[in-house]
């Protein structure tokens, strides 16, 4: 993978600003950042550098103030909010830090979620759903919930969930953040093997150790990118 | 958007993981739904009784009987020491009127004869009555066994007689019923029992009762024997009475002309009986009519009640509403994440609010029936509920639902998923 694929994710100028009590702060300044099908794109900075503002506009559940975003020659700036929902829905795997699964329903039931957002008919969601757990190797946890999970089992559930519905990448935020390093690390070999099989995967993370992982890598620090850099594979 | 399907499915889910918790929001509902089915019910059970008592009178009917008029002053009969015969009620001259007016098809004529029925030396509590062979039918009673009196016993002035059921019970002793064909003895003759009568529409007439309590005879051979008049012994002073009828049942033709009929024969009684009010008129129709009218009233306020309970019970259910949206940002933001709409949230708890309390109205209906039904067996008070009530109580509890999940869901739409993301 390299600058040269076909990029599906566009984001030009982008500026991000909130108001607080009237004055205006500017979490985003400028930038500019593209990622290719199939690339491993990582976001790196502290706390308090736009990093999940990056993330929410990326997710787009936050719009920028200024500047284009497009996702598979899509401009969604210009999108209203149902819109906003079903690309959400379609393109976007969103993976949580906390894991964010419904503790009452069992790992199956969780994975099809967005496939219910999607209109997706039963049997299919069902199918599906198996084939992602097998998929991330938890084929032995069928009809556990979460509660009975350990926190990167848990992880696996949330990763399958966000592949439900073939998304154009998988959006991660500090999806390792909870978990000791050794598991930590098999997650991160997972998300490996997916990217390996063609899935395009951002991740948001204030883990420098995590560096070596990505395909591009950038740097955010006080609303602006400081670094950026390409490595080939 | 969500397939219906499963945003149905979902809500139930989300309600039965708190099953404690939602019996507990829809108690308002529960207990509105409830009080407002068993009151209804009472009072329904009520009408329906009092209801069936004035339809067995007849609504194609007009009642008129006899009262013995009030006392005047100067023509006191006590300052007498002989009676001369104290003649009050309706006539013959009243019954020949009356079959020549518009809209009567006919009258049929009941005589308390005021003779007493014995069972060895006691006196029965039963009333002895002279009738015309129509008095079966339009007293809408039948005949259990045996036969009701014919034109022939009329023209031959059989000593014949019909006995009520009740009249049975205390002539006879209990569970004789191959009574007929029995004598009877009433003062000094004997008559033979032809049939029994029973009624069990609850008709009651008048000064005369139930016609279940009373002993029939051929209204030809009363008049060849007493005559119109009646002796009473029981004073020191024999008390002379002479009524030619105490009651009339009138029957009409037409029955949308029945209140013109009962304003004729009004008239006509007001202008032929002037001197005293002797007589009274009963318009079962009327009757009926004004039962309802109060009982509409009571319906206002019954439905006041309800209403003012529901909105009680849907407060309650809001409250608890907009906690639960507050305890649920992260679920909710999640499956925005996820790619859930606004309107699927919104659905979602709209959804698990009008469950909720439509689950809250099944339960208040079964609360209710049971409330009612102990009203029944220990008050001893006729209930009844009607269907109409109950898919009412239904369609207004999940109605209730809409009205006051609506707020709650609205405000779960407008929950912020970035602010979820942030307190990971």
């Amino acid at each position: 993978m390299s600058e040269n694929a076909e990029k599906i994710v566009r984001l030009e100028h982008i500026f991000k600003t909130y108001y607080a009590g009237g004055n205006p702060v500017p979490v985003l300044k400028d930038v500019n950042l593209s990622v290719g099908r199939g690339e491993f794109l990582g976001i790196l900075g502290t706390s308090g550098s736009g990093k999940s503002t990056m993330l929410n506009i990326l997710g787009m559940l936050d719009v920028p103030t200024s500047g284009l975003y497009q996702l598979e020659e899509v401009q969604v700036d210009l999108l209203t909010d149902a819109e906003l929902a079903t690309i959400r829905n379609r393109k976007i795997g969103f993976i949580f830090q906390g894991f964010n699964l419904f503790p009452h329903l069992t790992i199956e039931q969780n994975v099809e979620i967005p496939m219910l957002y999607g209109r997706t008919d039963r049997k299919t969601r069902r199918e599906r759903a198996h084939e992602l757990i097998e998929r991330v190797g938890l084929g032995h946890r069928f009809g556990h919930r979460p509660n009975q999970l350990s926190g990167g089992e848990c992880q696996r559930v949330a990763i399958a969930r966000a592949l439900s519905n073939y998304p154009a990448f998988l959006l991660a935020d500090e999806p390792t953040g909870n978990l000791d390093e050794k598991t930590g690390l098999e997650i991160m070999k997972l998300f490996h093997e997916l990217n390996d099989s063609g899935v395009t995967i951002i991740m948001v993370t204030h883990n420098p150790d995590l560096d070596e992982h990505f395909d591009q890598i950038v740097h955010l620090r006080d609303g602006r990118i400081t670094f950026q850099e390409y490595r080939k594979k | 958007m969500m397939l219906p399907s499963d945003a149905l499915r979902l809500s139930l889910h989300n309600i039965l993981l708190h099953k404690v918790r939602s019996i507990l929001t829809s108690l308002g509902i529960i207990f509105g739904v409830g009080s407002v089915i068993a009151m209804l019910a009472v009072s329904e059970g009520a009408k329906r009784a009092a209801l069936q008592q004035i339809e067995a009178m007849g609504i194609d009917k007009i009642i008129i009987y006899s009262q013995k008029p009030p006392p005047s002053g100067a023509d006191s009969q006590t300052s007498r020491s002989i009676q001369y015969a104290e003649s009050y009620g309706l006539t013959n001259i009243d019954l020949v009127n009356l079959q020549k007016m518009d809209n009567i098809k006919r009258v049929t004529v009941v005589r308390n004869v005021r003779k007493n029925v014995l069972k060895g030396l006691d006196r029965l509590d039963v009333k002895l009555v002279a009738v015309t062979p129509d008095f079966l039918e339009d007293s809408g009673s039948e005949i259990e066994s045996g036969r009701w009196l014919t034109p022939a016993d009329m023209k031959n002035k059989q000593p014949v007689c019909v006995i009520g059921t009740e009249a049975r019970r205390k002539l006879f002793a209990l569970g004789q019923t191959d009574v007929v064909g029995s004598l009877l003895r009433i003062d000094t003759e004997s008559y033979k029992i032809v049939g029994v009568l029973r009624n069990d529409m609850g008709t009651q007439y008048p000064e005369l009762g139930t016609p279940g309590n009373m002993v029939f005879i051929p209204y030809t051979l009363s008049e060849a024997l007493f005559g119109s008049f009646t002796i009473s012994k029981e004073t020191a002073v024999p008390v002379v009475t002479q009524i030619d009828y105490d009651v009339f049942i009138v029957s009409v033709d037409k029955l949308e002309y029945i209140d013109n009929t009962a304003n004729r024969v009004t008239q006509y009684f007001n202008t032929s009986h002037s001197k005293v009010k002797d007589w009274d008129i009963i318009i079962p129709l009327d009757l009926l009519k004004q039962r309802e009218a109060t009982q509409n009233i009571f319906t206002i306020v019954m439905s006041s009640i309800a209403g003012i309970s529901l909105i009680v019970g849907g407060i309650g259910i809001m409250n608890i509403m907009l906690a639960s949206v507050y305890e649920r940002r992260k679920e909710i933001g999640t499956r925005r994440a996820l790619g859930a709409q606004k309107g699927d949230i919104l659905f979602q708890f709209l959804i698990e609010t009008v469950f909720l309390t439509s689950m809250g109205g099944i339960l208040g209906i079964l609360l209710g029936v049971g409330i009612s039904k102990i009203i029944t067996h220990y008050a001893n008070m006729p209930t009844y509920y009607s269907p109409v009530s109950i898919i009412a109580a239904l369609l207004i509890s999940s109605f209730v639902g809409v009205l006051f999940g609506t707020y709650p869901a609205w405000k779960a739409a407008q929950q912020n998923p970035i602010d979820v993301l942030r307190s990971n």
